[in-house]
């Protein structure tokens, strides 16, 4: 072995190097967040809790067809009105299981209303209960109250606000000088 | 009272309380120390929860340790399980005893020596007293009556027995160049050399601190005790306040390792160049620090160090943790023994 | 099925293990039954179906778009190149083109989804030979990754990105500036783990030498992606058979000599810096236009057998499709992951080392076991 080979293995400067990098960071900033004090926010199209409006919903059932794990439950009769005897279906139960939902968005890309009836584009990830089987089926009422949902700070439950406006960004896309690509809640 | 009383019962005895009290304290918040650097290390902030700024982590940790379920494996050795933590943490803790924190002050008249006795042999004590803490190990592993708890006690036993002899070959040119055994004796001929004895040993430094951070199965030589590997180690069947004493011994040892590098290498609690630059220790500005504060301040480097290697690197694999004890440190050491001694010889006459 | 010793004879001098399957360096549920004579060991048996959750069952019984949420959660580290996968052996089946802008997102994403694997993989396999530092730093440059993933698709890990003919959405405004910006800051990165790991002696008396695979063995095995790489050989699918517009990109595969773990790790960080590459080019380059070709609502297959594979950053990622003619979802639906032709090589790259060697070797292989049982 060489002299140079001996002292190289004798002073490890490989180690010091090493060291070196991890000692700056003892003295740079920390970048942690300390929630549930502070909360970071997730982006426009993040897909979080479902919002739906019933008055919007013309009860096509796509959405139903497009869930993987069909975890949408429509039911709904066809009622006559007595006076125009026009026929008009009604919903009875709109219902989400959203403990088996995986927040895929297939259902949000295939509602054909325009703004959509239901979208999971709303910041919202705080949905965690202490029951699973009863609290985290939400029927039409309870996807409307958002009860038992911690809204993310400064959105508002679909019973009282409006759902993000071009989450996907075709909007913009098809008229660029029209801002933001996507405008929040 | 009577002087004798007083000087071999009553001093004594408070000087026992306040460092016993001083090193359990010093040891739990060692734990909350390391979680806190090592974040830093890595872009994150300790724990911050408990108390204030998170400062009463330990004794959260602590409550934690006491009221956890006492499991005593049905087919281990009862007496010899209950007896291998005390076996560790006892000679870490004995080992300060000897260890000098500052110079002789004097209050209500009398001179008080910050440490608890000035042993001639101090270095030997030292030495031996910690090699019972393999004991502890090997009782540990093999009491647990699981052949894993067995092979990870005897690795860790085997580890730490190899690398005392390099580090007792490395502390010999210490003594060489100081020409005594007791710790005080040390860091006295220290001031009269006017170096600390880093300078002329530096290679004598660089292989105790490594010899001392395989002592204490730390990063990069800890695989004895490393989650990712096989086996669980030696502390794999201990809970509760047993499990916690295994830590503590651990911090303790890394105490222990920090003191006598601190006294040996670094001239204990004098000052830099305490003779060179006695004027400026002695002006008004500065002649309050007490010794004891220097010591605890290279202390703290030292740890910050240990904690700094944890980090930072891998860890070695035991074959290779072997060799480089056996084929390179032994060496290396008796060179270096060979080398001092020569510079004594030619320097002093 | 219940594991039994290995042989019902075994000699006194060894010893049987089970090592996992919750185990904090298996990555997952992997079990592997160890034959140890002291530390060395004699014979590694993987097990693995802990994580069977019936996936290429499930894909016959839904749509093709249904099928899309279900690839991300294989290879659940790298969910944009198992979308990719299934998009493009559905898209050589049906025989569409994508448009052009389409094909360069796609290509950005999967490359910046390529990077954030192989940075997971470095924290793992880092953490698994005890330098506990680099996790942290390379998950604080993957979590930037996962922003613009969430900033253009609405979800960090299982992303759901593509779209059969293309892709869902448009970019978001200011994405193209975020990527760029990203992309001009990593390689420093890359440069501070390097310092850290690459030449630090303790890593290299590790790595070095540690499952060494020869060329023969790695074609015979049928190893693909960074294994196959570290060993010599120069194959990568988007060179090989290239797929969404590949073939117009100028980057460079790296190769390694000596086929150790080592190479493998070195394979790796320059994948990880022509990966930078590409996505620089693409940004640079990236066309106008329609994201999405024409493909109709439903989507029916004719009838047909296709295989298309595409580089997932683990390796070869494989799709047989078997359609019958007008339907809606698949006959059937193989998926031919990486991890599982890799992880066959296991016990003969362990044979004769020590047990501290096999937590090196699997880090060093780069398996999910989502992929792997699927």
């Amino acid at each position: 072995m060489t002299f140079k080979d001996f002292f190289s293995r004798l002073i490890p400067l490989d180690l010091f190097k090493g060291l070196g990098v991890t000692g700056a960071y003892l003295l740079k900033r920390k970048e942690t967040v300390q929630y549930p004090e502070k909360r970071l926010e997730p982006s426009d199209r993040f897909r979080g809790m479902f919002g739906y409006d019933s008055e919007r919903c013309i009860d096509c059932g796509l959405c139903a067809k497009a869930c993987p794990i069909n975890i949408i439950y429509i039911v709904d009769h066809v009622e006559v009105d007595p006076d125009t005897k026009k026929k008009r279906k009604v919903i009875d139960r709109y219902d989400i299981d959203v403990k088996r939902c995986m927040f895929c968005g297939l259902c949000e890309e295939a509602c054909p209303t325009e703004p959509r009836s239901i979208w999971l584009t709303s910041k919202t990830y705080e949905t965690a209960t202490y029951e699973r089987n009863e609290r985290l089926y939400f029927t039409k009422e309870r996807l409307q109250s958002w009860e038992g949902v911690t809204a993310f700070p400064g959105v508002v439950s679909p019973e009282d606000g409006q759902r993000p406006d071009d989450p996907t960004g075709k909007k913009a896309a098809a008229a660029p000088d029209a801002g933001d690509g996507g405008g929040a809640s | 009272m009577s002087e004798a009383l007083l000087l071999y019962l009553v001093i004594p005895l408070v000087k026992i309380v306040v460092l016993l009290a001083l090193l359990l304290l010093l040891v739990a918040y060692l734990t909350f120390f390391e979680r806190k650097i090592l974040a830093y290390l890595q872009v994150r902030i300790g724990p911050n929860r408990v108390g204030p700024r998170g400062w009463l982590q330990p004794v959260a940790d602590g409550l934690k340790l006491f009221v956890k379920e006492d499991l005593i494996p049905t087919s281990a050795q009862r007496f010899v399980f209950l007896l291998a933590p005390c076996l560790i943490i006892v000679p870490a803790l004995v080992v300060f005893a000897v260890v000098p924190f500052g110079e002789p002050f004097t209050m209500a008249g009398r001179t008080i020596t910050p440490y608890l006795a000035d042993v001639n042999i101090a270095l030997l004590f030292v030495l031996a007293v910690s090699s019972i803490g393999v004991y502890g190990i090997i009782l540990g592993g093999w009491s647990s009556n699981n052949k894993f708890s067995l092979m990870g006690g005897l690795r860790s036993a085997a580890q730490m027995i190899s690398y005392e002899v390099p580090m007792g070959f490395a502390v010999i040119a210490v003594v060489l160049m100081s020409g005594s055994l007791s710790l005080v004796g040390i860091v006295e001929a220290q001031r009269a050399a006017h170096v600390w004895f880093v300078l002329p040993g530096i290679l004598a430094f660089g292989i105790y601190f490594l010899c001392g951070v395989a002592e204490t199965n730390r990063n990069p030589f800890d695989l004895p005790e490393a989650e990712s590997e096989l086996v669980g180690g030696f502390h794999t069947e201990y809970s509760g306040m047993k499990f916690a004493f295994f830590f503590l011994a651990e911090y303790a040892n890394m105490l222990v390792v920090s003191s006598l590098a601190t006294v040996m290498f670094f001239g204990g609690w004098l000052p830099p160049l305490p003779n060179l630059l006695a004027p400026l220790w002695a002006s008004p500005a500065l002649v309050w620090i007490p010794g004891v504060v220097w010591f605890a301040a290279k202390v703290a480097v030292f740890i910050v160090v240990y904690i700094w290697f944890r980090g930072t690197f891998p860890r070695y694999r035991f074959d290779q943790l072997m060799q480089i004890g056996w084929k390179w440190l032994i060496p290396l050491s008796l060179a270096n023994v060979l080398a001092v001694g020569l510079g004594v010889l030619i320097l002093r006459g | 099925m219940t594991a039994g010793p290995l042989t019902p004879l075994y000699d006194s001098d060894e010893m049987e293990l089970s090592f996992g399957p919750q185990h904090p360096s298996t990555h997952g549920v992997l079990r592997v039954m160890l034959k140890l004579d002291g530390e060395k060991i004699l014979d590694a048996k993987p097990i693995i179906g802990y994580l069977h959750r019936g996936t290429e069952k499930l894909f016959e019984t839904m749509a093709f778009p249904q099928c899309l949420p279900h690839t991300d959660r294989m290879d659940y580290v790298a969910a944009a190149t198992n979308n990719q996968g299934f998009c493009v052996t559905m898209e050589k089946l049906l025989g569409v083109t994508i448009p052009p802008r389409a094909a360069y997102i796609r290509m950005i994403l999967a490359e910046l989804q390529r990077i954030a694997s192989h940075l997971v993989w470095l924290a793992t396999h880092a953490i698994d030979l005890g330098a506990i530092t680099p996790f942290f730093y390379t998950f604080r440059e993957r979590d930037a990754i996962l922003d613009l993933f969430e900033e253009y698709c609405g979800a960090r890990l299982t992303l759901n990105t593509m779209k059969i003919g293309g892709l869902p959405f448009e970019l978001p405004a200011g994405w193209l500036e975020r990527c760029s910006a990203y992309v001009d800051e990593f390689p420093s990165h890359i440069d501070e783990y390097e310092e850290l790991l690459t030449n630090n002696r303790i890593w290299r008396q590790r790595t070095i030498g540690i499952g060494v695979v020869s060329p023969e063995d790695a074609v015979e095995w049928g190893l693909t992606g960074p294994p196959l790489r570290g060993s010599g050989i120069k194959w990568d699918i988007r060179k090989v058979f290239p797929y969404d517009r590949y073939d117009e990109i100028d980057f460079e595969v790296p190769v390694g000599t000596n086929g150790d773990t080592y190479d493998r790790y070195l394979v790796r960080m320059v994948e990880m810096r022509q990966s930078v590459r590409i996505i620089r080019q693409c940004l640079d380059r990236l066309p106008d236009g329609p994201i999405m070709a024409r493909v109709p609502k439903v989507l029916r297959a004719q009838e047909g057998m296709v295989y298309a594979s595409v580089e997932a950053p683990k390796g070869e990622l494989g799709y047989f499709l078997v359609t019958t003619d007008k339907s809606t979802q698949p006959y059937r639906c193989h998926v031919r992951p990486p991890s599982f032709v890799n992880l066959q090589m296991l016990p003969e790259m362990v044979r004769g080392h020590l047990v501290a060697d096999l937590v090196a070797v699997i880090g060093t292989l780069d398996i999910v076991l989502g992929e792997i049982d699927r």
